[in-house]
């Protein structure tokens, strides 16, 4: 039985440095991540948060920091009702190639038929899309679906 | 069994219509797509070719669909691997969808066997080209210069 995973791979021209502080700074993520900040202190077993507009959106646990090359942590879902899932794991892998960075995105560890990884399936792409844009050319990409909930709010 | 697949998506700063024309036009594709440019008049049932620059041919098939600036499909055969021109034809579709100021490009690339080192790799293939025309487009510079 094939346990699913997502795997995501870009090529940003930039520093395996610029790229690997830009996924662990809570400003950073703030902007490229549609308003998701990060925050921890990124030691081994410290806890990771993402929160957007004061809500806590995911949280989890350092796993490997190992900068500028490789950083993981457990990724939980807070929000939607999807906390009832396991947590499950994200990988990012930096690696230079001559001038640019090759960034590889592996997210598994789901639990069997799991919601989390549908979402996560549309949202890489468009995060990483969006780092890629912030490094490049210092702009960001918007997030539909947080443009559909700003309509219907209003 | 499911059938070999490779699908991608990428969301770049730009309009449909520029996006349409950076995936077609050889001025555009040979700054990004590793010197290669699309030889066919672009109607559905045409033959068409990936040419590398020094004229050799590097994939074959023929227009399957085309629907600017949406969509295009392509029947699609490696023909300079004699071990992946040998597994024969895949189809390939390419998406364009204009989401937020910015377009979502999906590409889905597929194969009718049950195992294809063709699949494996356009799947190494696909991230670097896109990559390069993203950053063209949003730029004006190509991200991997090789």
């Amino acid at each position: 039985m094939d346990k699913p995973n997502f795997v995501y791979v870009t090529y940003i021209a930039s520093t395996p440095e610029k790229v690997f502080k830009a996924l662990t700074d809570t400003e950073a993520t703030a902007r490229f991540w549609f308003g998701n900040a990060v925050t921890s202190d990124w030691t081994i077993g410290a806890p990771v948060t993402f929160h957007r507009n004061g809500e806590l959106v995911v949280k989890g646990e350092v796993l490997e920091y190992d900068p500028p090359r490789r950083l993981s942590y457990t990724f939980h879902s807070q929000h939607d009702g999807l906390y009832t899932e396991q947590p499950s794991r994200v990988v990012l892998d930096i690696e230079q190639q001559k001038d640019q960075v090759k960034l590889t995105m592996t997210h598994d560890d789901f639990a069997p038929n799991s919601k989390v990884f549908e979402k996560i399936s549309s949202g890489w792409p468009l995060v990483l899309s969006s780092l890629k844009s912030y490094l490049e050319a210092n702009r960001v990409l918007r997030a539909p679906w947080y443009d559909k909930e700003t309509a219907a709010a209003s | 069994m499911s059938k070999p697949k490779f699908v991608y998506v990428t969301f770049i700063r730009t309009t449909p219509q520029k996006l349409w024309s950076a995936l077609t036009d050889p001025n555009f594709t040979k700054q990004y797509w590793f010197g290669m440019h699309h030889e066919t008049d672009w109607n559905a049932g045409s033959s068409w070719q990936l040419v590398f620059a020094d004229g050799r041919v590097a994939d074959a098939g023929e227009i399957v669909e085309v629907d600017p600036p949406k969509r295009l499909i392509l029947k699609w055969r490696n023909e300079f691997k004699p071990e992946l021109k040998s597994e024969g034809y895949s189809r390939c579709t390419i998406d364009l969808e204009p989401i937020g100021g910015a377009v979502q490009l999906t590409i889905t690339h597929e194969i009718d066997s049950a195992e294809s080192k063709f699949i494996e790799a356009v799947s190494g293939g696909w991230p670097r080209i896109l990559s390069n025309l993203k950053s063209l487009l949003e730029t004006g510079e190509v991200a991997l210069k090789t």
